[in-house]
């Protein structure tokens, strides 16, 4: 396909029909084995692997089952660190699909094209780069990157390797989100100078437990990957990893990725970053957790000036979701925990949630694009505009560069927070600038083998 | 030296001696209730001490390192986050002098008379925070079997020619199964290291499930 790595279509071809007979499942041709220069064909099935198969990467697998069985795609593997999971996700997947608990297994399969990367976040860097380094597509779960230097490995393995990438910050592609987007385009609020992101405060642990010895069906050494070793303990992992702040960050850097990838998107403000980030908040005073529970980070942003705000606030203070029929496009808001409002110099702009579900304020749903009006991107899905980066090489709605770059807010955040100091960024050079502390933080060295 | 100024100068010493002692009874009564509220049962009293565990510094690092061996777990924690407080305060610009005490109190944490757990703390708080001066004690437990992984890891952080020299020698030194760990910190530093081919790609772990008939 577009790998200088990968076997000729003729050696692939007679090597995948003897190691298929050899081992005993059917290993599938990929679609750039049929392609022109390097990339499938518009109506090509692309061959599939899925690499962390509980929650959100449930989702992503019954969704992926979904499109095989309209004739989109094929699934070839599947794989999990735990047994329990990845057996009910061969079960989802059904016949034919080859279940691993070590990743490195599918980026060894040549008959893979793409991978659907939903472990937790510790693992997203190091599994992109090993994917994008054997030659596969990826779509990876926000955020990114957990670190700065992750994110800036990522940047460069997808370009060097050429492989498309989408980060799963899914409000880009929403309905509502094109709306939105539009309409802020077209200066319907004015000149905007400040983006206030809303969201509910992060949970504490109110149930803590000791450490104890892994279950049977957990490969606790696959699963902490990356991160320096610690004993196990039942609130780092499944549903709950979030709130650490190694792994998870907390919800600056779950919905931080949402929500501002909207106001990046939005602003025209890919490519750049902020100059200053200053953080407060409260820290959990029981359990494991560590992620902030309320929080509130300013970031500065130079040329053009504008402030954006996150603020995990209590509930009570959140602004008030707008009411709705049921009968809009989006439906009714079911998510009003979260969103952004947008300032500008003739108005105001509020949208709630920002990843699977968007909902944009009414004033920008009616609104109709005037003749000679700006228009904006509009995605087809984020799926769908993954596969169409794959397929023509364009940039996806939520590119790798993009998606760093909103992963690197919530990364600075946290920074900030536990620094318990404003903070210095360069975003030409994506570094921070003199504080010793906080430079050494945008790194973080990695467990043998489970490394960049 | 006159007597007048003799009784002067005894004077200033006199004076120097009490404000030295004042001080250091300051700190003292500063550690003594940092310790006292990390370790009370309360939530709320340990979030307080933790509130304030930056500014104590540097005399509060051994006791801190006594209580993240306690047993009860929630005031291990709260001992372990209130030195992370205060590894964090001292890493601040332009306090140097803060952070240097922090760092040598830390190397003293290192010594195997403490718990595992705490040593692979007082690792990972010297990462962030020290410089050569902790080179020649974190260099010391690559050969510990259950800390070297975090010593290799901590070495590789700390920027300048003593850690990287240190990665160096370690290699060497370093036996068959733990050579490609660190050949690992050093390529991370831009060293080439030949006859050692990095492995992260190599699958290793097989799974007990089995494809759908």
């Amino acid at each position: 396909m577009k790998r200088t790595n990968q076997l000729n279509r003729r050696e692939f071809l007679a090597g995948a029909a003897a190691g298929a007979a050899a081992v005993g499942f059917p290993y599938l041709v990929p679609s750039g084995a049929l392609a022109a220069h390097g990339r499938p064909g518009a109506n090509e099935r692309l061959t599939m692997a899925h690499i962390g198969v509980g929650g959100m990467g449930g989702y992503h697998l019954r969704d992926m089952v979904n499109r095989r069985n309209r004739g989109e795609v094929n699934i070839a593997a599947v794989c999990d660190a735990d047994e329990n999971r990845l057996a009910n996700a061969a079960k989802t997947a059904g016949k034919g699909v080859q279940p691993y608990r070590d990743y490195r297994y599918i980026l060894e399969r040549k008959d893979i094209d793409a991978v659907v990367i939903a472990t937790p976040d510790h693992w997203h860097g190091v599994q992109m780069v090993h994917a994008a380094e054997s030659g596969k597509h990826v779509y990876v779960e926000k955020p990114a990157c957990c670190t700065i230097e992750e994110g800036k490995a990522m940047v460069a393995a997808a370009k060097k390797n050429k492989v498309s990438v989408q980060v799963g910050s899914q409000g880009r592609s929403q309905p509502e989100a094109y709306l939105a987007h539009r309409y802020l385009v077209n200066g319907n609020i004015g000149h905007i100078n400040r983006v206030d992101c809303f969201h509910y405060p992060s949970p504490a642990d109110n149930n803590p437990v000791p450490d104890s010895d892994p279950p049977a069906e957990l490969d606790w050494d696959l699963w902490l990957g990356p991160l320096r070793w610690r004993q196990y303990n039942k609130r780092y992992c499944h549903g709950v990893f979030r709130w650490v702040m190694e792994s998870g960050g907390g919800q600056i850097r779950d919905r931080g990725a949402h929500v501002m990838s909207c106001a990046m998107w939005w602003m025209g403000a890919d490519g750049t970053g902020p100059v200053t980030i200053e953080a407060t908040g409260t820290a959990p005073t029981k359990g494991l957790w560590d992620s902030a529970i309320l929080m509130e980070v300013t970031y500065t942003f130079k040329n053009p000036d504008w402030t954006l705000t996150w603020t995990q606030m209590p509930n009570d203070k959140l602004p008030k979701a707008e009411k709705r029929t049921g009968k809009e496009p989006g439906g009714k808001i079911s998510r009003p925990g979260y969103g952004a409002i947008y300032r500008g110099d003739k108005g105001e702009f509020i949208h709630w949630g920002g990843d699977g579900g968007t909902w944009a304020e009414k004033k920008a749903r009616e609104w109709k694009l005037p003749a000679g009006a700006k228009d904006v991107y509009k995605s087809p899905g984020h799926k769908e505009d993954w596969f169409k980066g794959i397929k023509t090489g364009k940039k996806t709605i939520m590119n790798i560069e993009a998606a760093v770059g909103v992963a690197n807010l919530c990364v600075l955040g946290n920074l900030s927070f536990i620094s318990g100091r404003k903070l210095r960024w360069d975003p030409a050079k994506q570094e921070i600038v003199g504080d010793q502390q906080a430079k050494r933080m945008m790194g973080r060295p990695q467990r043998h083998p489970y490394h960049l | 030296m006159s007597i007048s100024n003799l009784k002067k100068a005894s004077l200033a010493a006199g004076t120097v001696a009490m404000i030295a002692g004042t001080a250091g009874a300051a700190k003292t009564k500063a550690v003594d209730e940092l310790i006292n509220g990390i370790k009370n049962k309360s939530d709320k009293v340990r979030a307080e001490a933790l509130l304030s565990a930056g500014g104590v510094g540097a005399p509060a690092v051994k006791s801190l390192a006594k209580v993240m061996g306690d047993k009860d777990t929630e005031v291990m924690r709260a001992g372990k986050r209130a030195l992370w407080k205060i590894v964090r305060h001292v890493g601040r610009p332009r306090a140097r002098d803060e952070r240097n005490a922090v760092v040598a109190e830390l190397m003293g944490v290192l010594g195997g008379d403490h718990p595992t757990l705490v040593r692979r703390e007082a690792l990972w708080m010297l990462s962030e925070i020290s410089g050569r001066t902790s080179i020649k004690p974190i260099t010391a437990l690559l050969s510990d079997k259950e800390l070297r992984e975090d010593a290799r890891m901590v070495l590789q952080r700390i920027p300048g020619k003593q850690s990287l020299a240190a990665l160096k020698k370690g290699l060497k030194a370093a036996p068959k199964d733990f050579k490609l760990n660190i050949a690992q910190s050093l390529r991370q530093r831009g060293v080439k290291v030949r006859g050692l081919a990095c492995v992260k790609l190599v699958p290793t772990k097989k799974t007990n499930v089995k494809p759908l008939k």
